[in-house]
């Protein structure tokens, strides 16, 4: 067997790790290990220098009613064996301190911030600063502790903004903020860059602006009505967060999904990657200028909006899953209608994107620009097109399958030469790959049910469930509860992403930054507005994106 | 020939893709979920729709001597959580979305239910609809003991048990 002699590769590694281990689990799809405190970093040292082991997600949670302890769950994955390995730290519940591994592991310094700020964790070797709350947040109160239920905190903080807006009497009148924070837009992120002339030097990005306590509000709602919380996490890719979050309770629990279901939640799936994927495209080439380009993607895309409608009842949030299964099944007739939409796509989609990148801005403008070298892409831990356009074929499809991928061969779309260009060559073939995978999975539908009769919930069970994004991999961590999630621990793509910008805007024009950072797709508003600080002369300027990047587009002419 | 001109002949073969909306109706499929309709002949108050509805759009509170079941569509996910569990098949999912109103109490629809009393502490504690469907259900079941609260009930069994020893 295949998998036998790909398990030697780690042997040292897992015996190491076992006779490390105060106590350890081993389950179908990870080997999660006990380690006391002082030796997390010795462990997390080994993992860094292992070639193909990565950081997929650190989850914080407080178990101190049901152990006596706070834990750090640290989430290492082994990509070529398709295993994960989690390191379980308990916590001292009076002084919760556990030493920083972010200068080890690179990738783990939000997550470090966000289980300081969430749930009160110290990290001994940095200094923390409020990350992910805002300012005016009460000092001592940490959200997830399980001191606090959602009205205690609904109580406990009132935004200033209230008290501001009762001093000018307008206490009836609705709060219009307006700036770089403003919590309307779909992803609200800030980046100062620092230019030297033309040329941006370096860059600082704010962020949490719009986070919404959802982790907390999962755990006063019951198992099946979580995934509609979840699928509102995104608005352009929800369904992976749903279909994640499902997977991590069954995986649990133990919980055997019907196959038909798995190969329904694949098709969506896939679906949601061709919508998004054209999406992005329809907005890349709108950044650039082509805004010809950007009406006859997003034309193409309308039809896989109404397919999705067909096979889910909603456009967008489909509403499709459930703890067990789907709740929709797709008929003969909608089979039929299905390829025969998808064919049409695919030809359109062919014919069109071969003129869209013959146009000589969009061409100038992604080759060469955003470089993203491959080792700094591999010690960052980044996922998706992002990664996959720096050379590296990580793909949570095929490294460590779940729904209907288990059934069918797969091989991740990679580009190597590491620009703006590779990762949107990387998005374009991937429409047609996802095509191609719907059809299959149309193709070998097999009979049976679409979910499981019942299932009952046991508390204290420890899931992962995983789901490759059209964005990347998104990661649920789950500690199951009586009635509820007892933690639960959601990682999309973009917070292992953003990091990555920085690096990618080295040395690029002012007028490319914008595409750079929409290069890892992360759902940007045109709106959304730069600081831009020159050095030299150090003033400072708020520009539009787009209109920034428009003046690139300018200057070819 | 400039490549990216190819565009052009697209452009005038498919000519005009959008909808005069509101003038021309959007197309939603068959699949569609939209609002809810609860038909008060059939529900008889039993609330499992407001346990398993994922933003609270649905609630039973009894207010005087009635129980109302309140649908408040500005809440309305149109998941059909509710039209899955319903025991009764009494809600509907329709096609509607356009439910923009000047109005907000145009938002909230009401089924409004009678309640049976607690024949011992006179507490108001189910709908009559309900308890006759539980009467029929339980035929063998004492109706004494089904005209009293969740709680007086504990405390009748309760003392009988004692009595009989």
């Amino acid at each position: 067997m295949e998998s036998l002699s790909t398990d030697n590769e780690f042997e040292n590694l897992y015996s190491y790790l076992k006779k490390i281990s105060n106590r350890f689990v081993e389950e179908e799809d990870h080997l999660r290990i006990v380690v006391e405190n002082e030796k997390l970093r010795e462990v997390a040292e080994v993992l860094s220098k292992t070639e193909g082991v990565f950081l997929r997600t650190i989850a914080a949670s407080d178990e101190r009613s049901v152990n006596g302890f706070y834990k750090m769950y640290y989430v290492f994955g082994l990509d070529r064996i398709h295993r994960n390995i989690v390191v379980e730290v308990p916590l001292d519940a009076e002084n919760p301190v556990i030493p920083s591994i972010a200068d080890i592991v690179k990738a783990a310094d939000w997550y470090e911030r966000e289980a300081h700020d969430l749930i009160g964790i110290k990290f001994s070797g940095r200094i923390l600063h409020r990350f992910v709350l805002p300012d005016d947040w009460p000092e001592n109160v940490y959200p997830l502790r399980k001191d606090y239920t959602v009205q205690d905190l609904v109580k406990l903080y009132r935004p200033e903004i209230i008290a501001k807006a009762r001093e000018v009497e307008a206490e009836a009148a609705i709060i219009i903020p307006i700036g770089p924070y403003h919590p309307a837009l779909h992803e609200p992120e800030y980046f100062e860059l620092y230019v030297r002339g033309e040329k941006v030097v370096g860059a600082r990005y704010v962020g949490f602006m719009v986070h919404r306590g959802i982790e907390k509000l999962a755990e006063s709602m019951k198992y099946d009505q979580v995934p509609f919380l979840a699928e509102r996490i995104c608005g352009i890719c929800g369904y992976v967060h749903s279909t994640s979050y499902c997977q991590a309770v069954e995986k649990a629990l133990k919980i055997h999904v019907p196959e038909r279901a798995e190969y329904i939640r694949s098709i969506v799936l896939e679906i949601e990657r061709i919508h998004s994927h054209l999406l992005w495209l329809g907005v890349a080439l709108h950044l650039l200028g082509y805004d010809t380009g950007f009406m006859h993607v997003w034309r193409i895309r309308e039809q896989v909006m109404i397919l999705a409608e067909m096979l889910t009842g909603s456009r967008k949030t489909y509403g499709l899953n459930i703890v067990g299964g789907v709740r929709r099944d797709i008929d003969r007739d909608k089979v039929n209608k299905c390829v025969k939409v998808l064919d049409s796509i695919a030809k359109e989609f062919k014919e069109f994107v071969e003129i869209a990148m013959s146009v000589p801005q969009v061409k100038s403008r992604l080759r060469g620009t955003g470089l993203l070298p491959r080792n700094e892409a591999a010690s960052l831990s980044l996922v998706g097109p992002t990664v996959r356009g720096s050379g590296i074929p990580r793909d949570v499809r095929r490294d460590y399958p779940y729904a209907a991928y288990k059934y069918i061969d797969f091989k991740p779309v990679v580009r190597t030469e590491c620009d703006n260009m590779a990762r949107t060559e990387v998005r374009v073939e991937e429409v047609f790959q996802s095509i191609e995978l719907v059809k299959n999975f149309l193709d070998r539908l097999p009979g049976g049910g679409i979910a499981v009769d019942s299932w009952e919930p046991e508390p204290y069970r420890f899931g992962i469930g995983a789901v490759e994004a059209p964005r990347g991999e998104v990661i649920h961590v789950i500690v199951t509860g009586r009635y509820s999630p007892y933690r639960w621990r959601v990682r999309a793509p973009t917070y292992q992403n953003l990091p990555a910008v920085p690096i990618m805007l080295r040395d690029v024009d002012l007028a490319d930054a914008p595409i750079t950072i929409a290069s890892i797709d992360p759902c940007f508003s045109c709106t959304d507005r730069a600081l831009i600080i020159n050095i030299e002369k150090s003033d400072v300027r708020d520009v539009p994106l787009v209109a920034l990047s428009l003046k690139g587009s300018r200057l070819l002419r | 020939m400039v490549k990216f001109v190819k565009v052009l002949p697209i452009a005038a073969k498919i000519g005009t893709v959008t909808i005069r909306y509101p003038y021309a109706k959007p197309i939603v499929t068959d699949s569609f979920r939209g609002a809810i309709e609860v038909d008060p002949s059939k529900c008889t108050g039993c609330g499992a729709c407001t346990r398993i509805c994922p933003p609270k759009a649905l609630s039973l509170n009894i207010e005087g001597g009635t129980a109302i079941l309140r649908y408040f569509v500005g809440r309305c996910i149109f998941c059909g959580m509710c039209a899955d569990i319903c025991p009764e098949k009494a809600i509907k999912i329709t096609k509607e979305f356009e439910l923009a109103s000047e109005q907000v109490s145009d938002l909230y629809i009401d089924v409004e239910h009678e309640v049976v009393t607690c024949r011992k502490c006179g507490s108001k504690f189910v709908t009559s609809k309900l308890l006759n469907k539980v009467e029929q259900k339980l035929s063998e079941f004492s109706k004494e003991l089904l005209s009293l609260c969740p709680r007086c009930r504990r405390v009748e069994m309760l003392s009988k048990q004692v009595y009989l020893r």
